[in-house]
């Protein structure tokens, strides 16, 4: 086992958070090291296919998926440097300020320990720093005041205007969408071409991935990226007070030691509770920073109801982005399906640009059909077939955890164990949602509408690691850092102590800027 | 996979076709170009093969001479990381072989079980009527992964190979608009 000179920061994971720290850290003049377990993906292999696009993701899920709605883990996960941000949709939306105010709100769920006017500034920060397009005026029926975003809204297309007609009919003001992409040139970026191979990887930059945002602003500052890197377990000093470094398994499974003044997890919600679990030692014997019993624990998932619409005309379905081009907060209200017995947020977003397979892809608009119906259903949908997406928001549930079990992976690490099953408020909100998106479906033009039911899908992961006041309450502050060790910091959506509805990423990218630009202020304090 | 043949694999992830072997030599087709040529299978039995081939064309029209077979089979012949299957991203645990296997195995099963004779034998509309079956779990003393799973897998495949491809789009007329493009139409 090889043990490197230490360093100032080990970042594990090179996704979204660990490239945020990685940037701020390295500009601010610190050694940075990622490790990441995949490959390190070049712009050039961002083939436009939807089977290509499948080697960004895991092979195989590292945990043994649970519960009465299993988590689909590798769909939603990364791997390799840029994460599953290189494979994002980009949806770049807020969090609203009542979801950081849940518990006190409405006696339910769990409190941020910080408000919304603490992220805001740097949601600003995030949009002109990767680019963010949208209308921020046209928001203001929502969303508190902030800085425009600095390029004007995308283009929109048929597939999304047809659906304005029925959404004005239920009373749900659609508006542009905000999202990570660029409607025209940005810091030498080229402007997107709408041809909505977004969810395979942008090759030509113009969708904020960090490739071509945070990751290369750290190596233009000198961070060392290590792919194939798995890290196994976080090491601490005889006290356990303070981590010492990492191990980890290199691109030949030899097994390595990387010691650092601060270790940062950015793992995903899933892996670093896994990771922090594996690493229990005398001083630590339920996991790192785990005191409070809730390492972990108050895994949370999104849902969402698709509601599906054929047209006769071509409406130019082939066009656009993966994402969307309206959204709407309208029914972001907690309460507003309070009478159906749900609670919770939703968020809408209109017109994604269809494809021809893979998990989204239009014959799975009608899984149901196969054979020469199927055939004959594809040729009325290629330029015909359009969706919309409501996204629910899952309360935090204590029952729904990472625990590590007893199969173990090639090297030897325990598999995790990943239970989660909606309650009975989300499926309340799934079937209000399908309910209203289908009013909207019908009052458009189109000639059929259905909605898109099946199995209630989990989008997103956070939560295993939630922020709070102290470590009664929580593993981390609202900076990452855990409560009980003060140089082991954890980054991403596993740090959320509620979800909200909207893509999480922008929140995401927000939230380590937060937290890495408050290490770099408080570098000794942490360090030393 | 020897060295030589991962990176006949990568050059043919630019490319966009696969590594086959034919006549000892490493080779990047189209799954259809394999079908067409008869390639040699890796991993597949033959009547593994002929299971997934009624199964394929079942499913989806035309998934036959796109190549469903050699797609599969060049698919489990190689690292598990490098595989583009549907069943990847449906958390299906390595090896794939394990559940394609298990998979034709419950299928010829309850074939066997309910009609005397495996798939492939069966005409179509007693096929058709199979599949209906199974996508709704419905049928008795299934032994195996999940009908319904089983179903979307099988069926994403031979969407894949059918509509998902270079071809595929231009068969239905629907522009490709690739900003990497795979330049064998696939």
């Amino acid at each position: 086992m090889a043990t490197h000179e230490k360093v100032d920061v080990v970042i594990v994971g090179a996704g979204a958070s660990g490239s945020t720290y990685a940037a701020v850290l390295a500009k601010a003049g610190k050694k940075v090291v990622l490790l990441e377990s995949g490959p390190d993906w070049q712009q050039s292999d961002l083939i436009s296919s939807d089977f290509w696009g499948r080697r960004l993701k895991p092979a195989g899920s590292p945990f043994l998926l649970e519960g009465k709605n299993p988590y689909g883990y590798v769909y939603q996960a990364g791997w390799g440097v840029g994460g599953a941000a290189l494979h994002y949709f980009a949806n770049f939306p807020r969090l609203m300020p009542s979801d950081f105010k849940v518990k006190s709100e409405h006696g339910r769920g769990l409190d941020w320990p910080i408000d919304y006017k603490d992220v805001a500034p740097y949601y600003d920060k995030v949009a002109d720093d990767v680019g963010v397009s949208g209308d921020a005026k046209a928001e203001e029926i929502w969303r508190p005041p902030g800085k425009p975003y600095p390029m004007p809204p995308m283009k929109t297309f048929k597939n999304g205007q047809v659906w304005l007609k029925g959404f004005e009919a239920v009373g749900i003001r659609m508006r542009p969408a905000a999202v990570g992409m660029n409607s025209t040139e940005y810091k030498g970026r080229k402007a997107c071409i709408y041809d909505g191979w977004c969810h395979v990887g942008c090759p030509i930059g113009a969708l904020a991935n960090p490739l071509v945002t945070y990751l290369g602003d750290a190596r233009k500052a000198g961070a060392e990226v290590r792919a194939r890197a798995t890290v196994t377990r976080v090491l601490t000093n005889a006290a356990g007070d303070k981590v010492t470094g990492v191990e980890y398994y290199d691109d030949k499974k030899e097994k390595q030691t990387q010691e650092a003044s601060v270790v940062v997890l950015a793992a995903w919600a899933a892996q670093n509770p896994r990771l922090m679990l594996n690493s229990a030692n005398d001083k630590h014997p339920n996991g790192l920073a785990n005191r409070s019993g809730l390492l972990g624990k108050y895994m949370m998932a999104h849902f969402a109801s698709g509601t599906f619409a054929m047209f006769d005309e071509d409406i130019e379905n082939h066009m656009g982005t993966i994402g969307g081009q309206y959204f709407s907060y309208d029914r972001y209200d907690k309460l507003t399906h309070k009478d159906k017995g749900a609670f919770g947020s939703t968020f809408i977003v209109a017109g994604a640009a269809q494809k021809t397979s893979d998990l989204g892809g239009i014959p799975n608009a009608r899984p149901d059909l196969f054979g020469p119906a199927l055939a004959d259903f594809m040729k009325r949908a290629k330029r015909g077939l359009t969706r919309i997406t409501m996204f629910g928001e899952e309360l935090p549930n204590i029952e729904n955890r990472i625990e590590v079990a007893s199969d173990k992976d090639e090297f030897g690490m325990p598999l995790g164990r990943f239970t989660h099953t909606f309650d009975e408020a989300a499926v309340a909100l799934w079937n209000a949602n399908f309910d209203e998106g289908l009013k909207v479906a019908k009052a458009t033009d189109a000639k059929e509408s259905w909605s898109g039911r099946g199995n209630m899908p989990t989008i997103h992961m956070f939560g295993g690691t939630i922020m709070g006041t102290g470590a009664g309450n929580s593993v981390v502050d609202s900076y990452g850092q855990t409560h009980e060790i003060g140089n082991l910091y954890v980054a991403g959506p596993g740090i959320f102590p509620t979800e909200g509805a909207p893509n999480p990423t922008y929140t995401i990218f927000a939230l380590s800027l937060r937290g890495a630009e408050h290490l770099a202020a408080n570098w000794s304090a942490v360090a030393g | 996979m020897d060295a030589i043949e991962r990176r006949a694999l990568l050059k043919g992830a630019g490319l966009g076709a696969l590594a086959f072997t034919v006549g000892g030599a490493q080779v990047l087709l189209t799954p259809a170009q394999a079908f067409a040529d008869n390639v040699p299978l890796r991993t597949l039995k033959p009547d593994e093969a002929k299971t997934l081939e009624a199964m394929g064309e079942t499913l989806v029209p035309g998934a036959r001479e796109a190549g469903i077979v050699q797609f599969v089979d060049q698919q489990l012949s190689i690292p598990a990381e490098e595989a583009l299957l549907e069943a990847r991203i449906l958390n299906v645990r390595p090896p794939y072989a394990n559940f394609y296997r298990a998979a034709i195995g419950a299928i010829n099963g309850a074939s066997t079980a309910r009609a005397g004779k495996p798939f492939a034998e069966l005409d179509a509309a007693t096929q058709h009527a199979f599949v209906d079956q199974m996508r709704q779990n419905k049928i008795e003393g299934w032994k195996g992964p999940g009908g319904g799973f089983v179903y979307f897998i099988l069926r994403s495949d031979a969407v894949d190979v059918v509509y998902g491809t270079m071809a595929g789009y231009k068969a239905l007329d629907i522009p490709y608009m690739a900003h990497i493009e795979p330049t064998r139409s696939w």
